[in-house]
């Protein structure tokens, strides 16, 4: 029988709204969390996949000498698929032209990751394939065809064999980011290499084994490998790969978590008042039913099956809509990409389903059990009881609850502990700032009856409901605030890095000769084009006049960065600059003076690292001649961006002192397709090498945080908005007898709606005011510490912050009882009763 | 007068109550005892803060005394736990209070429905439409108590006290939250109706005229017995 009245009431509960609101808040907790995991997961899967793609394997192992054949057959042993390559450069001969190839001999495995993008003619389509040519074949790049003056079918004499051309390569998965003929590539069987005799004793050759298998048998074969690992081998895994994007990717993943830790963290807030009121709006009905003699276990049941109720279908809803927004993102992005995004596991479904029933279980557990403790006299003693809503555990509770949903939806107790202990201090904060001033606020002293002092005295007079209506408003506003400024400060950031007119095609080795003709080349034919940058390789012989091998090994015994010390070993690119190129900041001493003296402004990682002060002098050599540069300033140089960038950069008197060659960049478009092939044909020592795949990555990547930021943003404002109307819905009774007496008392319906109106004008603009003031104060620490972006204030949210808050307070608040202040003092009156 | 009449359906004992406050211990009712018989009617009066509301607790057991002793059918209210208690409740006690306690998100019939429901009862939805009828509401059967008028709150709540044939009534005030025309209504369905279902009354009051038309009546002051007078219906049944 009970069951029956269970669901009677559940279903007149649902349609207070109490219930709704928990309802909403625990589908929204399970939405956010289902759709960001689920969704970074597929993202980051599709990454993973496509960092693989990138070097057409899970690893590699590269070296400069011919590896030990018990390298492979051992990982075959191992399970893992294998493949091996051979890189050497190699003279190309038809129709009486000679070029210069980048050879890359592969074996039929290859590739074991991603796929190789062929066509069967210059001017047929692209399509894609999954091993390389046939042994007595070559596939040539679209610029070998120019040069040789060839097509598909013709032969070519490479090395000492002749290959049939049987396609145009367009794209190999792992097609090298630097390559110095990059659009003079040769795709050849590994069988041919003998063939070709290009490869004697001695030659500069580049080998590579491939692997691939799942992470427990690569890292089995890694344990095996590792004792054996001679110097000169170097073992690549995706995460290794120096992308420019990884720090960008590690950016987005603490960003999304953080904001889903907000969204969270909203949701429960607004279930924790929900829960808490619609327990104590339960009060007198339990009260009557035992008074009545319903015994505490029917009770129980009654109530356990609404808090099931809501558990199972907000989590079922939740779920639902969750899937189907990761589905319309995935899709949106799927398109974006052009490729279908992995699917996650089952970790989503897991993760929200445990969370929804968590929030529901922990939320309202507190406030039921006091329910069930409701004396049946409460029928006679009409407040007994009420002190049990005021619980200092049901807070306690609340609080342990938020931080442990924090903690295993983010996994890092670290992330989790600081956000969680710098909220609590920004409530503690809030609510002696606001009993400050609500109570200074008595002393206004504004005439009686305007809507004005009607506002300001309902303010103060339920000033402790407002110091947590205050905290709980400014801690959505703060969160909305920060997520808006965070997303505009990454997303710019980014796109500055990879803006929509970014160059796509490096130009290297141009003569200084070239310089001028190419630059009117690219006039001639609309090619938008970066500066052209002298370019010459120079390496650090000594500082201040001690032998700099010697200063390295001095060091050794200290931690150092390795790769300052490769960079160091080996010649780096040194150009000279008339001023501070795009992206870099002087972080000590000054841009060059122009003085006599060669000066030179160094990447500040090497300042650190190699102990470099300023006015240090440096000795260059550069093709056997030496030059003593002053070190007059350390400049931070963003690595991340596909910009040419320099360790060291030389005054601009360095010019005419060392031959160099220049180095440009331009936005190709695919119409400029047969004017480049005329331009490398003209100046056959210019290569290109195209960045486009890395430019694409770059901004399908910035597009799909775009919009997950943008849906946690949404997730955010609605959980904000919920937290609001349960607040508002919390008082709404007291309002509905405010109303009354006003009224009573003869009060106009406007002069009550305004005051309605200015008070959550004034609740709203002063949360908004102390939100924008805690975010950008926390904002400084969050984007240094986690973002590793420069920190900076944004006085544009010290006016968002209160106007946002005004106006969204105002209006969700104003909708919510204007309806209260419809309907007729006697209606109620009768509701009051 | 039925053999029924004769025997007490409530004793009361030596029952005193007393509360703590921040001053100490205050005694709310001292050393109180008397008895009611099957079927009679006995209006507690006294003024404001006599403790006429808190012996009702006691004597409903929605409260527990100090010391001192309630026997409801015979069996001692202090022997028993609140679970125990409310089961007593159930099967034996019908309430009317003076701000209608009806639960506000079920329709009329619903809420004369749920006694019957809590104990269990299947056929309470024909008993319950015949009460409504009874007290002139059959045709707002699906209204919510904010639809309803005080007047039309209290005789849903009338019905619902008589739901399940209780033994004994208690009623707070019943009449005091409404006009005098609906708050006569009011006692004459009271009345009326505990005649019809021969239930023992036990009404609170400090209407003079209402405790009159009880057959006893009790005259609490300062938490002490003052008197037991007979009533206007004293020789009537």
């Amino acid at each position: 029988m009970w069951v029956k009245l269970a669901f009677k009431l559940f279903s007149r509960e649902l349609r207070r709204g109490e219930l709704t609101i928990i309802f909403a808040a625990v589908a929204l907790a399970v939405l956010t969390v289902f759709s960001l995991s689920s969704i970074t997961e597929r993202i980051s899967l599709n990454i993973a996949q496509k960092s693989s793609d990138f070097i057409a394997a899970d690893r590699l192992l590269s070296s400069n000498h011919a590896f030990d054949p018990q390298l492979l057959s051992q990982a075959n042993q191992y399970g893992l698929e294998t493949a091996k390559m051979l890189h050497f450069d190699s003279m190309l001969f038809a129709n009486d032209e000679f070029v210069l190839g980048s050879v890359k001999a592969a074996t039929e495995a290859y590739p074991l990751r991603g796929s190789v993008i062929i066509k069967d003619s210059l001017t047929s389509q692209n399509y894609e394939v999954y091993t390389g040519p046939k042994k007595g074949s070559v596939w040539l790049s679209e610029g070998l065809f120019y040069a040789l003056n060839i097509s598909v079918g013709d032969n070519v004499e490479l090395g000492a064999g002749i290959f049939y051309v049987s396609k145009v390569l367009v794209k190999e998965p792992d097609a090298p980011f630097f390559s110095l003929s990059g659009n003079k590539r040769v795709l050849l069987n590994y069988a041919d290499i003998p063939t070709t005799q290009a490869v004697q004793a001695g030659s500069r050759v580049f080998h590579r084994l491939l692997f691939a298998g799942t992470e427990q048998q690569l890292t089995d074969y890694y344990l095996w490998l590792k004792p054996q690992l001679k110097s000169n081998q170097n073992w690549q895994g995706i995460k290794d790969r120096q992308s420019p994007l990884s720090r960008n990717l590690d950016r987005a993943d603490s960003f999304l978590l953080l904001a889903g830790l907000f969204g969270i963290m909203l949701a429960a807030v607004a279930m924790a008042v929900s829960a808490k009121r619609y327990c104590e709006r339960q009060y007198d009905p339990v009260a009557m039913m035992k008074t009545l003699g319903g015994s505490r276990k029917v009770i129980r049941n009654i109530f356990l099956l609404h808090l099931s109720l809501v558990t199972v279908s907000s989590i079922i809803v939740g779920l639902t809509v969750g899937y189907v927004l990761q589905y319309i993102g995935s899709g949106y992005l799927a398109e974006f990409i052009g490729t279908q995004l992995p699917p996650a596991g089952a970790r989503p479904w897991l993760l929200a389903s445990f969370i929804g029933m968590t929030c529901a279980l922990m939320f309202s557990l507190k406030p039921l059990l006091d329910l069930f403790d409701i004396p049946p006299l409460r029928v006679l003693r009409r407040n007994l009881g009420d002190t049990l809503a005021i619980s200092r555990l049901h807070i306690a509770f609340s609080l342990l609850t938020i931080f442990v949903l924090m903690w295993i939806f983010s996994g890092e107790i670290i992330t989790t502990l600081i956000l969680f202990a710098s909220t609590l201090l920004v409530i503690a904060i809030l609510f002696c700032i606001s009993r400050l001033f609500f109570a200074a606020g008595r002393r206004l002293g504004l005439s009686p009856g305007s809507s004005w002092s009607l506002a300001i005295a309902t303010l103060q007079k339920r000033a402790n409901a407002n110091a947590v209506q205050l905290i709980s408003f400014s801690l959505a506003i703060k969160l909305m605030l920060f997520l808006v400024v965070l997303k505009i400060d990454i997303i710019a950031d980014w796109q500055m890095q990879v803006p929509a007119d970014a160059p796509n095609m490096f130009i290297i080795n141009i003569a200084e000769d070239e310089v001028a003709p190419i630059k009117q080349f690219f006039i001639d034919n609309n090619i938008h084009h970066e500066a052209f940058y002298p370019v010459f390789r120079g390496r650090v012989d000594a500082v201040n006049g001690e032998e700099f091998s010697r200063r390295l090994s001095k060091q050794e015994g200290e931690e150092r960065d390795e790769d300052v010390k490769k960079g160091v070993r080996r010649e780096p690119n040194l150009t000279w600059l008339d001023s501070l190129p795009k992206g870099n900041e002087i972080t000590e001493g000054q841009w060059f003076s122009g003085g006599d003296d060669i000066e030179v402004s160094v990447f500040e990682g090497w300042q650190d690292s190699l102990d470099l002060k300023l006015g240090d002098t440096l000795t260059l050599l550069v093709n056997e001649q030496t030059f003593n540069v002053k070190v007059t300033s350390f400049r931070s140089v963003d690595w991340a961006s596909l910009k040419p960038n320099f360790v060291m950069i030389l005054s601009p008197n360095m010019a005419g002192k060392v031959p160099v060659t220049y180095f440009s960049a331009a936005q190709l478009k695919d119409s400029h397709t047969q004017a480049i092939s005329q331009l490398l044909k003209r100046y056959p020592t210019v290569s290109m090498f195209d960045i486009k795949a890395q430019i694409e990555q770059a901004q399908v990547i910035i597009a799909q945080v775009s919009l997950a930021i943008g849906f946690v943003l949404v997730i955010v404002l609605l959980s904000g908005a919920l937290v609001l109307v349960s607040q508002v819905q919390a008082s709404l009774a007291e309002r509905m007898q405010e109303v009354v007496i006003l009224r009573t008392l003869g009060a106009k319906g406007r002069l009550i709606k305004l005051a309605t109106l200015y008070e959550f004008l004034l609740l709203g603009g002063i949360a908004g005011f102390v939100a924008a003031v805690v975010s950008d104060v926390a904002l400084l620490i969050i984007q240094q510490q986690l973002f590793d972006v420069s920190g900076r204030m944004h006085p544009y949210i010290w006016l968002l912050g209160p106007i946002s808050g005004a106006f969204f307070v105002a209006t969700i608040g104003y909708f919510m009882v204007a309806s209260t202040m419809r309907k007729n003092t006697q209606s109620l009156l009768r509701k009051l009763t | 007068m039925s053999v029924l009449s004769l025997v007490d359906v409530i004793r009361v004992l030596g029952l005193t109550k007393h509360v703590k406050t921040l001053e100490g211990s205050l005694t709310i009712l001292s050393d109180i005892s008397f008895s009611v018989k099957y079927g009679e009617s006995v209006a507690i009066v006294g003024a404001s803060g006599s403790g006429k509301s808190t012996l009702l607790s006691l004597l409903a057991g929605l409260d527990v005394a100090s010391q001192g002793e309630v026997y409801l059918d015979g069996e001692a209210l202090s022997t028993l736990d609140e679970e125990a208690r409310a089961q007593v409740r159930a099967e034996k006690i019908g309430f009317v209070f003076q701000s209608f306690m009806l639960v506000q998100s079920l329709t009329a019939l619903e809420n004369v429905m749920l006694p019957a429901e809590l104990a269990g009862d299947r056929d309470a939805k024909a008993q319950a439409i015949e009460l409504l009828d009874k007290v002139g509401l059959s045709h707002r059967l699906e209204h919510y108590p904010s639809q309803l008028s005080g007047g039309e709150q209290q005789r849903v709540a009338i019905a619902r006290a008589f739901i399940g044939s209780p033994k004994i009534l208690f009623a707070d005030e019943p009449s005091a939250n409404l006009d005098s025309k609906n708050g006569h209504l009011i006692e004459r369905l009271l009345f009326d109706l505990n005649q019809q279902n021969g239930t023992t009354l036990v009404l609170v009051t400090h209407d003079e005229q209402l405790a009159k038309r009880c057959q006893r009546i009790i005259h609490i002051e300062g938490g002490q017995l003052e008197k037991i007078s007979e009533g206007l219906a004293a020789n009537v049944g």
